[in-house]
């Protein structure tokens, strides 16, 4: 069965760049351009094997997404991780912190990106 | 093509011309800052972008010419000349990358050597004398190191590793790879962070040795909090350092790593008895060892090994003394020790060695002075090239501006300067740069000339006196020399060739080739057309002169076909280029060490036919390494290398492509083989008796054989060996399998080069035609009907002493009716091999052969079993050809 | 459903994961001689293992799966 990912960034770029590189790997994508848009979906039914969200997004950011998540009963051990560029060494520990399982690194593309989420994922 | 490909395309062409003018620039103005920055970001940008995509040719080298820049900014490395050249042919490569990509969608075969090859050159310039900047590497792991993190290797758990085992890790180890014991304690709350430490720990690879620990504090079951993690993992690893690094990147802090010194290893283990060895035989034993009378001393612990039980600590002990005369033949302290170790039998203690325990890693530095003689002929045989060409430079006539440009000498100055940094006279760029400034006041040559004359005849140690390497374009020889672009000197006759390569649809080969099989057989219907002219018509004059035309145009087009068989011509590599990564990955996924190695990737073969071997090949690469080749920790138990070996070879034996897969890994066990093959009903019991050890492996071939023990999501299920046979049958091939138990396994697969044109023998059977495909058939007989006996209601006759089953063809086409014998009562018969068997079917007559253009059937027909395809006969007709493989 | 019930026997297929952890907690509490059958099973999660480690039942069947064999005898022999 397809595992499927929650996207959440809020440039479309990215957002589109990241689907089709997963699509194309055979996973099934849900995209949110925020974090309050995220929780929307969780609290609405969505069950995602895998949660990838961008740090610095309007009205809710990465960081907070993950609290929040990690707060509501069927998230607990869900992995999460953040995409962050070069220069956020930081972002990706307070993720960590806040209870992310690890971080991408953008731009992120086709092999690497794959290499990364069957390291998380179990059965990906 | 997607909206991002499109927007990347268009974006990574404004990079390259923007790299292809500030290198430009940068020949006249080597030094600027601010040209070297902005050339760094184009490439680092247009890199990360490509990264968005899985196009990892390309990727790799604009990575390396990242790298490149990034020292080149630094000031790592020095801007040069041949740096510039490097720098333009991986922009050319990823410029015709992306060429392709914008036609294609995406990156073709053929170009991962290229890319090897020029990232392999792009890392060389960074490796320069020029880059005596870089920080030499530092040894980690030092015993001191060690001990202040509290925990010295000789305490480390590893005391019940088998002793097999210990002894390849102790080889390994010498032999330079890095033995690593990792311990992993996972942070108690890390399962709510989305973590599951046995997955990951589950990943690491290359584990020889493994252990795990619960730290159960609850007193009762029930207590246990499932939810908090209490596990320790412990193992033993010789990946690579920096694939650990990437793989444990998140748990960096829950992570303990000690790299384990060779000699640690060395630790016989077993039962102790009461009674020592005798003192005396310890002393003689040390006293051959102290003369250096090794062999004697093998000789002795051979026969001390013979006389005592293998379980006993000193058997152990001997066995290690031997291993470790054969693997540190050098390390006299360390045997000594060993041997010491009998009068306590206790583990030897290796902390008196310590120094030279702990493996010396290999450092960087640049030699402070070195001489001529030891400059490697290649670096003097290059220095020479490169400094005649600057002399051809420097004599070169001004521009037609009548000037010279100060960015051409500042060039040559540049290339001279690393030069001779290159060969290590460093006191010689003063005398170069003074030239240089002279040159550029005076806006002329000569300077620069001059001083590289009066150098080369001071300095004789550095002409090469040897052959001179064959390939070196003239500079003087063209009209006009343009700097920059390698396309332009070395690479011209490449460019040139380039330049005529035409692309061409695949779509319009097929189509070609198409009308050439249809040419072909309008040129057939000449000879009916003569014939009829003669026969009909009374014209002998016009008949002959159509078969003297028929003659001109059957050349023509025999040629014409040739011709575009060539085109349709693809080489080997079209698979073998997947091979690697798909090994890589799938290695990694199953935890294995493989190398691969390819060969003969140039080997060429119709394009249907490599078409056609693609899948097949695939499946018997994942065999090999499902299958075949076993796990790092069963390889060193098997006293083999760790690595498993791969080999994939392709070579062409006169008209056939010859594809050979081997591996060294555990082989194929014929007892194994045989008795699955009677379980699953494919032999008889008398079979399984006498059927060979050979004949048994090829069992594997047999339809509704697998030969997985355990079916992994790799190899699939129930697909196994026949799907592969079939497939290579279906284009004329054959298959045949090679094993030892325990040593490996050979696989070849023989196929036709071209499968354009098939000589068939039409016979005649229930008023129809019919082609059989002349490879198959072994002779053609008439069977008298008197000859023909009914065993086990089977038809069959005696051909030259041997039995041989008789089929009708009409019988085999479901057709109800009777073959008709000749007047003398006798039939024909056509008999094929099929399966390494002779057959014999029945027809009404046979008739001529011909040379057809077979076309596989498609649509409906296509789902017809027992035949081959059809073709177009020369009087029009259809002629149907079957495959007597399939039908029988 | 990663791990089947039966009488005395569990059995555990494809991905044991985070959340199967008590449910066999429980199980075996229950049922002290409990075996294991891990034939069919491709992972099992850390939370999992660690119950299993705790109570170390009589194994019926080992994985398939090499890798994940070469662990659990570790972890559990």
């Amino acid at each position: 069965m397809a595992k499927t990912i929650l996207l959440v960034d809020d440039s479309v770029t990215m957002l589109m760049s990241v689907k089709t590189n997963l699509e194309m790997a055979g996973f099934k994508i849900e995209t949110a351009e925020d974090g309050v848009k995220a929780l929307a979906k969780l609290t609405s039914g969505l069950k995602p094997d895998l949660i990838i969200t961008d740090i610095n997004m309007p009205n809710m950011g990465g960081i907070e997404l993950i609290k929040k998540a990690r707060a509501l009963p069927g998230f607990r051990f869900m992995p999460i991780l953040t995409l962050t560029t070069e220069s956020q060494q930081g972002k990706r520990d307070e993720g960590k912190a806040a209870g992310a399982t690890g971080w991408l690194v953008k731009p992120v593309g086709g092999a690497d990106l794959l290499k990364i989420i069957k390291q998380v994922l179990p059965g990906a | 093509m997607n909206n991002l490909l499109e927007q990347f395309l268009s974006e990574a062409r404004d990079f390259l011309q923007g790299i292809g003018e500030k290198l430009m620039q940068l020949e006249n103005d080597p030094d600027s800052t601010e040209l070297m920055v902005e050339l760094f970001r184009f490439v680092h940008t247009l890199k990360g972008n490509s990264g968005l995509f899985d196009f990892p040719e390309m990727t790799r080298v604009l990575h390396a010419s990242e790298d490149l820049m990034d020292a080149v900014r630094n000031g790592r490395v020095n801007y040069s000349q041949t740096l510039a050249d490097q720098l333009l042919e991986a922009m050319d490569f990823v410029g015709s990358l992306m060429d392709e990509i914008e036609v294609t969608g995406k990156i073709g075969s053929n170009h991962l050597v290229i890319s090897t090859e020029l990232t392999k050159a792009l890392r060389a310039l960074l490796d320069t004398p020029d880059a005596v900047n870089v920080p030499v590497a530092i040894e980690v792991y030092t015993e001191d190191a060690l001990t202040v993190k509290g925990i010295s290797w000789s305490e480390l758990p590893i005391m019940d590793l088998p002793e097999t085992i210990a002894m390849g890790l102790h080889r390994c180890s010498i032999d330079g790879e890095t033995v690593l014991w990792l311990q992993y304690t996972p942070e108690p709350e890390c399962f709510f962070k989305g973590e599951d430490p046995f997955f990951l720990a589950r990943q690491i690879p290359d584990v020889a040795w493994r252990h795990v620990i619960l730290n159960n504090s609850a007193s009762t079951l029930a207590e246990m909090d499932v939810f908090s993690s209490q596990l320790v993992f412990q193992l033993l690893t010789i990946a690579p350092e920096t694939e650990l690094d990437d793989l444990l990147r998140y748990v960096p802090d829950q992570i303990h790593r000690v790299k384990i010194p060779a000699l640690a290893f060395v630790k016989p283990s077993g039962s102790s008895t009461d009674q020592a060895i005798d003192d005396d035989v310890i002393d003689s034993v040390l006293a051959l060892f102290d003369n250096d009378e090794i062999d004697a001393l093998i000789h002795t612990i051979n026969t001390m090994l013979e006389l005592s039980s293998p379980e006993l600590w000193s058997s152990s002990a001997l066995r290690w003394v031997l291993h470790l005369i054969d693997a540190e033949p050098d390390n006299k302290p360390a045997q000594r020790i060993l041997l010491e170790a009998f009068r306590t039998q206790t583990a030897p203690d290796w902390s008196v060695l310590t120094p030279p325990i702990v493996p010396q890693h290999k450092t960087v530095s640049a030699p402070i002075h070195v001489n001529t003689s030891e400059i490697p002929d290649t670096l003097l045989r290059d220095f020479n090239v490169v400094i005649n060409t600057q002399k051809e430079i420097l004599s070169l006539p001004a521009t037609s501006s009548g000037a010279w440009s100060a960015g051409r000498l500042k060039a040559v100055g540049a290339t001279l300067i690393g030069c001779y940094r290159a060969v290590q006279r460093p006191h010689e760029i003063e005398g170069i740069e003074a030239a240089l400034n002279i040159a550029l006041t005076q806006n002329s040559p000569v300077p620069l000339l001059g001083w590289l004359e009066t150098s080369l005849a001071n300095t004789q140690e550095l002409i090469f006196k040897g052959e001179p390497e064959p390939v070196v374009a003239s500079l003087a020889a063209q009209p006009e020399v343009k700097f920059g672009r390698r396309t332009d000197d070395a690479r011209g006759e490449n460019a040139v060739a380039a330049s005529k390569t035409l692309k061409v649809d695949q779509d319009k080969i097929d189509r070609l080739m198409n009308l050439i099989g249809e040419m072909v057989v309008a040129k057939n219907a000449l000879p009916y057309l003569a014939n009829r002219a003669e026969t009909v018509f009374g014209v002998r004059e016009l008949s002959r002169e159509i078969k003297a035309q028929y003659a001109v145009i059957n050349r023509v087009a025999e040629e014409m076909q040739d011709t575009i068989m060539q085109v349709r011509m693809m080489p080997v590599s079209f698979i073998f280029q997947r091979f690697p990564r798909m090994v890589r990955d799938i290695s990694r996924k199953l935890g294995k060490e493989v190398e691969l190695v390819l060969e003969g990737d140039a080997t060429e073969a119709d394009k249907n036919i490599i078409e056609a071997l693609s899948d097949p090949l695939i499946h018997i690469v994942r065999n090999s390494l499902d299958h075949g080749l076993e796990m790092p920790e069963a390889r060193l138990a098997a006293g083999k290398s760790v690595t498993g070996k791969l080999h994939i070879r392709a070579s062409q034996e006169s008209d056939r492509v010859l594809i050979e897969i081997i591996d060294d890994g555990k082989g194929i066990n014929p007892e194994v083989i045989k008795h699955k093959a009677y379980e699953k009903g494919l032999i008889d019991e008398a079979t399984l008796e006498r059927i060979s050890d050979q004949d048994a492996v090829n069992l594997v071939f047999a339809a509704g054989f697998s030969t997985a023990d355990v079916i992994s999501d790799l190899s699939g299920r129930g697909v196994g060996m026949d799907v592969v046979r079939s497939a290579v049958e279906k284009v004329n091939g054959t298959v045949g399998i090679e094993s030892v138990a325990g040593k490996g396994t050979r696989l070849f697969m023989s196929l036709p080069l071209s499968m354009a044109v098939t000589n068939v023998m039409i016979i005649e059977s229930n008023k129809q035609i019919f082609g059989v495909p002349m490879d198959l058939v072994v002779e053609t007989v008439r069977v008298p009907r008197v000859q023909i006996r009914t065993i086990k209601q089977k038809q069959t006759t005696v051909l030259r002493g041997r039995i041989v089953p008789l089929l009708s063809l009409n019988d085999l086409l479901a057709r109800n009716e009777a073959q008709l014998p000749n007047e003398d009562d006798e039939f024909a018969t056509l008999i094929v091999r099929v399966h390494g068997e002779h057959v014999g079917i029945l027809v009404d007559d046979f008739r001529e052969t011909v040379d057809i253009i077979l076309k596989p059937m498609t649509g409906i027909l296509g789902g017809l079993p027992g035949y081959s395809g059809a073709a177009l006969l020369g009087d029009g007709s259809v002629l149907m050809v079957l495959n007597p493989r399939e039908l029988i | 459903m990663a791990i089947e019930y039966k009488k005395s026997l569990a059995v555990f297929s494809d991905f044991v994961g985070v959340e199967d952890a008590e449910a066999l907690l429980e199980w075996l509490g229950k049922n002290p001689k409990g075996k294991v059958n891990f034939e069919e099973c491709t992972h099992i999660h850390a939370s999992s293992l660690q119950v299993l480690m705790a109570v170390k039942p009589p194994v019926v069947a080992w994985p398939k799966d090499e890798n994940l064999q070469l662990w659990l005898k570790v972890a559990l022999e």
